[in-house]
Formats: structure tokens, sequence, C-alpha cells
């Protein structure tokens, strides 16, 4: 099981609500059922707030996620 | 474990779909007649012979000689004559070279044969291939037997090309004298002896003096090959039988000299094969031209073979056949989902995709099953916790929401006086109360001013849902609760509207008094709101919780036929009425299947359809099929016709809980005058198509509007400088929810939403440090990219 590490937004000019920063691809971990991935997620520098792409959550981790459930 | 190997095998072995055709089972070698005659039907000659040549120990004396004993039992009799399987042999034969099997490595024994009869040879046959010396006794010359016995074989190339094949085995002929001297030499120098009963007739025993089962006679010494003897005293040969024998006591041979028990799993009877006949039409026989059929003549005649199987449940439930095998493979795959250890579990999808509706055990001559299998499967993999989350969480949480405080609802009939114990207490299930609210209090009330005696109603859960995903203790605690319910009331009758609540209820509450509402409604003055039809034609769909329920199936029926229509029964009805999709809790763990399910359903009903589940009704017209429940001829909605209640598509995930929530406001307005306050909504515009993405997705429109509240309320969001819309997201429970919205002063217009179960820092409400650690701390790394 393998998830390739980089996941930019799907389309747009994004940033926080909050610190209005733009936004920046941060390495993270992303767990399920006591695995983890090392991804990089566009992120807001200052107060971390993630995004999860729809293409990302529709595609790669659904299939991880089945995958794990099965095993 | 569920289940251990004992107790698989005694699952596997109710389905005989891997039985061998009669043709075979009857066949003394076993050929695979129905291989042999696909081989023959496309025209793979050589595969054909291989299969041949493989089975039968002397192949061309057989085809030539054997009384066919596999085309008495063909079902093809009936529908135009039996295949001409000995003939198809014969050309399968005449028009190829025989297959080289590569021959054994020697073995250390020594074994006799004493007489060249049909029995002798094939014994001999078999063994030699199998690597043992032979040494073959004969009396003149070594075919003259078997030459007076079947005059076919004189001079026949057949005849001459086994007899070299036999000495190619290294079989070694010696002529001799066949007596009882030549039976003790032979069990002095020999480490077994077969004696052939009808060469040497003078020093064999009577059949009746040798073992039955094993042709043992005494010592290592078996006898086999008794020709028949007709009224006159002639010797009638029967190819079939002798050869047979010639194999068993080659069998037991073998198993004298390996020093094995000689009747341990030998002879295990497998159960019979269902050959379902329903569309096979006659076809006559093909009598060849000339002598013997040309291959385009073989071709068509093997062509006649039904192939026979039985796969009768396969052939009526989607999900059978969508894993492309059948109950006996199911049940292995399912035995080793819960034997793995480590590793993947690759039967969970197969578990978690049957309905458990029950109709293959109905329709299973042997009473298969699949439900039962299904259902202690996923017990196992709940009590061992390895059900994949998300197979049936979403309908777990409805079943929490039907059973908690916006939705359930205890009510005592309001004509009693305070603590009176009604007699009846209405329970019209989740579902119903769900997409039909106002049907259900005409029904309820309806119920009130004709039973006497109060009637209560219980707005919840059955809890059948829990009892589909495996979750035994939580289906427990539940009953428990209606149980309790129930004493308070006083041990009224239950009444129940869905078929699957009947069921739940059933094994809940099991000295209950309980009654489907169809059929208390026969015993009362009809309403006098419902229809009257002259002749309308309603295809029956019943629900498959109550295929048993004989009571439920005919008061249906009466009822239809009050309001003036004519139930129609479709192909499959009643006792062995398909799932519509919702059973078994595979609309929310194989959605696809479950759509798939509906729409062969749906296919199958010619006329509108009429249901009295209500799911079964929601999904069927969400298929596009015309389907009105039975409460729309009882107490027809005054704003829709017919057409238009038939063709209204079921309500949302969404609505259906709003309206749970709504009827039980309205029941504690119209009832006890109290006033409840309606939960307020953001006020979300979200377009058809994400209306229906959110559905397919299992994401609520109340996730949606806590999302967007959440982060309205902290400005946590996401805003994209192009276009100005906003990304929020917040995990309420397993699963994150993702929304994509746009705000126009108070409206929030909702474009896109998505899930994943996956935990991402700094998203939902999972820790917001950069790169932060996990909610619930360390967990081992998977892979480094
Ligand atoms: S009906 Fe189904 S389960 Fe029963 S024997 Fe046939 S294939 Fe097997
Ligand atoms: S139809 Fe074919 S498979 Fe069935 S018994 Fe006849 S020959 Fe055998
Ligand atoms: S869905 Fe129904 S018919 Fe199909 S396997 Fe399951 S219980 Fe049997
Ligand atoms: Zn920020």
């Amino acid at each position: 099981m393998s998830m390739a590490p980089d996941y930019p937004p799907d389309s747009g000019q994004w940033v926080c609500g909050v610190c209005r920063r733009p936004l920046e691809q941060i390495k993270m971990q992303i767990f399920y059922l006591n695995s983890a991935f090392d991804v990089s997620l566009p992120s807001c520098p200052q107060c971390g707030l993630t995004m999860t792409p729809k293409s990302l959550a529709e595609g790669k981790m659904l299939e991880v996620e089945a995958l794990l459930e099965d095993k | 474990m569920t289940f251990d190997q004992a107790r698989l095998h005694e699952i596997e072995a109710r389905c005989t779909q891997e039985s061998p055709p009669g043709c075979q089972g009857v066949c003394p070698f076993q050929l695979d007649v129905r291989a042999f005659l696909a081989a023959m039907t496309e025209g793979r000659l050589v595969p054909a012979r291989r299969i041949l040549d493989r089975a039968l120990p002397l192949p061309g004396i057989m085809a030539a000689v054997c009384d066919h004993p596999c085309e008495g039992v063909c079902p093809r009799k009936g529908l135009g004559g039996s295949v001409a399987v000995n003939k198809l042999e014969q050309a399968c034969l005449a028009a190829t070279s025989p297959t080289r099997i590569p021959p054994q490595p020697r073995k250390k024994f020594s074994l006799a044969v004493m007489g060249a009869g049909l029995a002798g040879l094939v014994a001999a046959a078999d063994l030699a291939r199998k690597g043992y010396s032979i040494t073959l006794f004969h009396n003149g010359e070594p075919a003259s037997l078997l030459c007076s016995r079947f005059p076919v074989l004189a001079d026949s190339g057949a005849l001459r090309a086994d007899m070299e094949a036999l000495v190619a085995l290294e079989v070694a002929f010696a002529e001799a004298r066949l007596d009882a001297p030549l039976i003790s030499r032979c069990v002095q120098t020999f480490d077994a002896l077969l004696l052939d009963a009808d060469a040497a007739s003078e020093p064999a025993p009577p059949p009746d003096d040798v073992d039955a089962a094993t042709l043992l006679w005494h010592d290592t010494v078996c006898c086999a090959g008794w020709p028949s003897l007709n009224a006159a005293g002639r010797v009638i040969p029967e190819a079939s039988r002798q050869a047979g024998e010639g194999r068993r006591a080659a069998q037991t041979l073998e198993r004298i000299v390996g020093k094995v028990s000689l009747t341990a799993e030998r002879d295990k009877k497998p159960g019979v094969l269902h050959v379902p006949l329903e569309g096979v039409s006659p076809v006559p026989r093909l009598e060849a031209e000339a002598e013997g059929y040309t291959p385009d003549e073989a071709a068509r005649e093997a062509g006649r073979c039904i192939q026979c199987q039985c796969l009768i449940c396969v052939k009526e439930c989607v999900f059978l056949q969508k894993h492309k095998g059948y109950p006996r493979t199911y049940a292995r795959q399912a035995y080793n989902n819960a034997s793995i250890v480590q590793g993947f579990h690759t039967a969970n999808t197969l578990i978690n995709g049957c309905a458990l509706c029950g109709q293959c055990e109905r329709l299973c001559p042997e009473r298969f099953s699949m439900a039962d299998l299904c259902r202690s499967a996923r017990e196992d993999m709940v009590e061992r916790n390895y059900m994949p989350p998300s197979a049936h969480e979403f309908a777990l949480e409805d079943m929490e929401s039907a059973c908690g405080p916006e939705c359930a609802l205890v009510l005592n009939d309001i004509g009693l006086d305070k603590g009176g114990k009604p007699s009846w207490l209405f329970f019209p299930g989740c579902q119903l109360t769900a997409s039909r609210g106002e049907q259900t209090l005409e029904l309820y009330e309806h119920l009130r001013s004709n039973l006497s005696g109060g009637v209560a109603l219980t707005l919840s859960c059955c809890g059948i849902p829990a009892q589909w995903a495996g979750r035994r203790a939580d289906f427990d605690r539940h009953a428990a609760e209606l149980l309790r319910q129930w004493e308070n009331f006083g041990r009224p009758t239950l009444i129940a509207a869905c078929a699957s609540c009947l069921k739940a209820l059933r094994s809940a509450l099991p000295e209950a008094g309980l009654v489907s509402a169809w059929e208390i409604l026969t015993t009362l003055s009809l309403p006098p709101g419902r229809r009257h039809y002259d002749a309308f034609a309603l295809s029956i769909h019943d629900p498959c919780a109550a295929r048993f329920d004989a009571a439920w199936l005919k008061s249906v029926r009466a009822l239809v036929r009050a309001c003036g229509a004519t139930p129609e029964e479709p192909r499959l009805t009643g006792e062995t009425t398909p799932c519509c999709g919702y059973g078994g809790l595979v609309f929310c763990a194989a959605p696809d299947v479950a759509a798939e399910m509906s729409a062969a359903r749906a296919a199958d009903l010619p006329h509108t359809a009429l249901a009295s589940c209500i799911m079964c009704r929601d999904r069927l017209a969400n298929q596009d099929k015309a389907c009105l429940h039975l409460l729309d001829l009882l107490f027809p909605r005054p704003s829709m016709s017919d057409t238009q209640a038939a063709a209204a598509r079921g309500p949302s995930f969404s609505t259906r809980r709003a309206g749970r929530a709504a009827l039980r406001r309205r029941v504690l307005r119209e009832y006890l005058g109290r006033q409840t306050l309606e939960r307020p909504a953001e006020r979300l515009t979200v377009p058809p198509q994400t209306l229906t993405r959110l559905e397919e997705r299992h994401i609520l429109l109340e996730d949606v509007e806590s999302v967007v509240a959440q982060a309205e309320r902290g400005g946590r969001y996401f805003e994209n400088l192009q276009n100005g819309r906003r990304l929020a997201s917040s995990r309420p429970r397993h699963v994150t929810f993702w929304v994509e919205y746009s705000r126009d002063g108070e409206t929030v217009m909702v474009h896109d939403a998505w899930m994943h179960r996956m935990i991402v820092p700094g998203a939902g409400d999972a820790g917001t440090t950069p790169g932060g650690r996990h909610e619930t701390g360390q967990t081992p790394r998977e892979n480094m990219p």
C-alpha cells in the first residue's frame, strides 16, 4: 500500500479564512486503522488548517481505506 | 470462530452444485461426460480425446462395448432423447490418435490378474498405468474371451490398439490354466491377486462370497467381473458393470499392498446434482447419416447436452451472480475469510453483499441458506473486530437516530384514562414513518377508531439493522428496551406495518401477540377514503421478510381486491419473492449490488407494482418503476393522482430523517397539544445534482449544515480568491465531511461535498499544529513514499 506523496488543491487559489495566508504543501502524517502515511497536503503555514482535496478523498484515500478495512 | 472446519463441511455439503451430473455418476470410470461433450460441441477433438484417454482404462474397447448407463439417466431422455454419449466417444476415437500419457514411476509391488475378461483387463490397465508390475494369466489367446463375449471386437482396430497399449505398459502376458492351484501359487508369489470371474469361472467364488464394497474374497485375493446369466443360462455381458468391478477391485489391490484401510474415504456418495429443466426445449437425437458421426454431426449431437448443473439459486439472485461462484464456493470463501490471521479478508464484500432475504434457501432443493452463512459470518466479524467500519455505520447511525430523542416516541392511546392499559400497540416502523408520516397517522387513526380497548403508538426502529449488521448485542439491547415498553403497556397485541419489523419483533418479543396491519385491516371496516378501481392490474411485489408470512401475503391481496384492483402474480412471488435491495443493509455496504437487485426486480414486474413494504416501494420507484404502496390504495394522498404517487421517487436519506422527526412533532402537537421546537436549520440551497451526489455518498444535509455552521462560527474555512467559495470540514464521528459553499448574505449555496474516514491532522477537528500528531497518539507508520 502506498500513497503518492503530494496532493495540491484540485483547483483555485486558496487562503486560510482566519490567517489570510496562501496555503503551502506541508508534509504530515495521515492515519487510518493503525496505519500512517506520509503525504504533503495544502495547509495554512500559520495555523495548520489543512485541506483534503476532493480528488484525494474520493480517489487514493478511498482505495486505501477499503484496503485497510479488509486487512 | 463461528464455524470450524467440521461446520464448514456440513454447510458446504448442502450445496450439490459440484456433484457430478447423472451421466458421470453412473459411469464406471466417472468419465467427465459433460466436459467431453463440451469439447466435442466446440469441435475441440484433441482435448475431448484427452478426457477419454485419461478416464477410460481401455478407451477403444470400452467405447465399442459399453452398454452406456450414462444415457439411461440423461435428462435429455424426455427432451428429444438422451445424448448419444457412446456414439460420440466412438466418433472422437475414430477421428483422433491416442493421447500420450506419461508413464508413472515404477512401484515395487508385483500384482497378478487371473483371466483376461473385461474386469481383468481393466484392472491390469489401471494398475499398469499406475506403475505396478502386472502379470496377466490368460487361457488361450489373450483376446479370445473378450472377442467371444463382444463379437464387435473381433478384428477391430480398437481391440488391437488397447492390447498393444497394455504391452507398452509392460504387462506380462502368461498363458496358464486358470485353476485353484494357480491361485495358491499367485498368493505366494505376488503381493496381491485379482481373479476375473468370467475368465476364471471355475475357481471363482459366487458373488455373494466376496465383500460387496471392496470385492475382497480372502487374504490378498479379490474377485470381479461375473457375467450375468439369462433365464436359459446363457452368459450376457454387461460391460459397464464388469468393467466397473475391475476398477473397484484394482483399487482394493492398491490398498492391500499400500497397507491402508480398504474402506476408509471410499465410495463417498456426493449429493444429487439438481438439474432444472425449465426452458430446455426438446431437440431430437441426431442419427448419423453413414456409419459413425462426422465431426460436424458429432458437434451438433454433443451440443444437445444441456451441461447439467444446478445454480437454481444463482439464477434468481443478482448478488450470487455478482461474485461468479455459487453457495458452495462462497461457504469456503467465508470460512477462509474467518480463518485469516495475517493478510486480507478478501470475502468481506461477499459477506456484506447478501440481502439475507432467504430466497436462495427457499429455492434450493437442499435448502442451502446464504443468509444464515452471511449472518453468522458478520457476527463473527463484529465479535472479533474485523468488520469494516464503513460497511454499516451509516445505517446504524440512522437506526440510532430513529430510536433517539428527535424521532422516537411512546404514546398511550389518548382516549384511555391515565395509566390505562391499551389492548393494542401500533408499531409502524422507522421507514414507513420516515417516508409516509401522514398516511401512518391516518392508519393509526383508523385503527384507533375501529379497534376497541385502545391503541398505543410507538415510533422507533425495530432493531433489525443491528441484526443485519451482525451486531447481536446491540440488537439484544434494543430488544430489551422494546420489551420493557411493551410490559409497561400491559402486554398489548402488537400491530406492525413492516415485514422486517414483524420479524424483528417476533424475535425481540417472543411472548407478544403480533399481527400485521394488513391482516387487522381485513377484519375491520375499510377506510372510507380508499380507492375504488375498476379492474386495475397491479403486479404484487411481496417483501422478502414476509415470504413465509401467509397471513401477510393473503391480506395484501385481499385489500388490493377490496379496492377493486386485480392482484397479478409475477414469476417470483410470495415465498419465492426476491429482495428489493434494502434487506441485509446491502444498500449500505454494497449500494451497487442493491441497485441491481432493485432493477432486476423492477424488470420482472409487468404492471404498475404494488408493494406492502415502504422500502420496497421507494427502491423500486427509484429505479423508475411505477410502484404504489398499499397505503396509497387505502389512504390515498389527496394531493396526488395514482400515476403521480406511483412515479414519485422515494425521499432522500436526509428527508427520511427529517420525516421521522416531523411526525414525532406532529404527534406531540396533535395528541398532547405539546409544541416542540424544530431544530433551526441553516438556510442551505442545494442544487438537485449536488443532492444526488450527497445521497450517493451517504452525506446527510444535517452533516452539511453542521460543517457550515461550525466553519462560519469560527471563521475556520479556506477561501478561494478566484471565486469567493469557501471550503470547510468537520469530523463529528468517524468521518470527516468537506463542504464547498458560497455565502450570499444569509443564504448558503452548497456546491459540493465529500468525505473520508482517514484522519488528517488540521482537517475536521483533528489536531491543528502543522504536521501535527493524530488524536489517538502514536501510530505505526505504514510506508515511506
Ligand atoms: S440451489 Fe444453489 S445452493 Fe442449492 S444446490 Fe443448487 S447451486 Fe447449490
Ligand atoms: S445432458 Fe449432458 S451432462 Fe446432463 S446427463 Fe446428459 S450427457 Fe450428461
Ligand atoms: S440476497 Fe437473498 S437470495 Fe441472494 S444469497 Fe442472499 S439470502 Fe440468498
Ligand atoms: Zn491559518
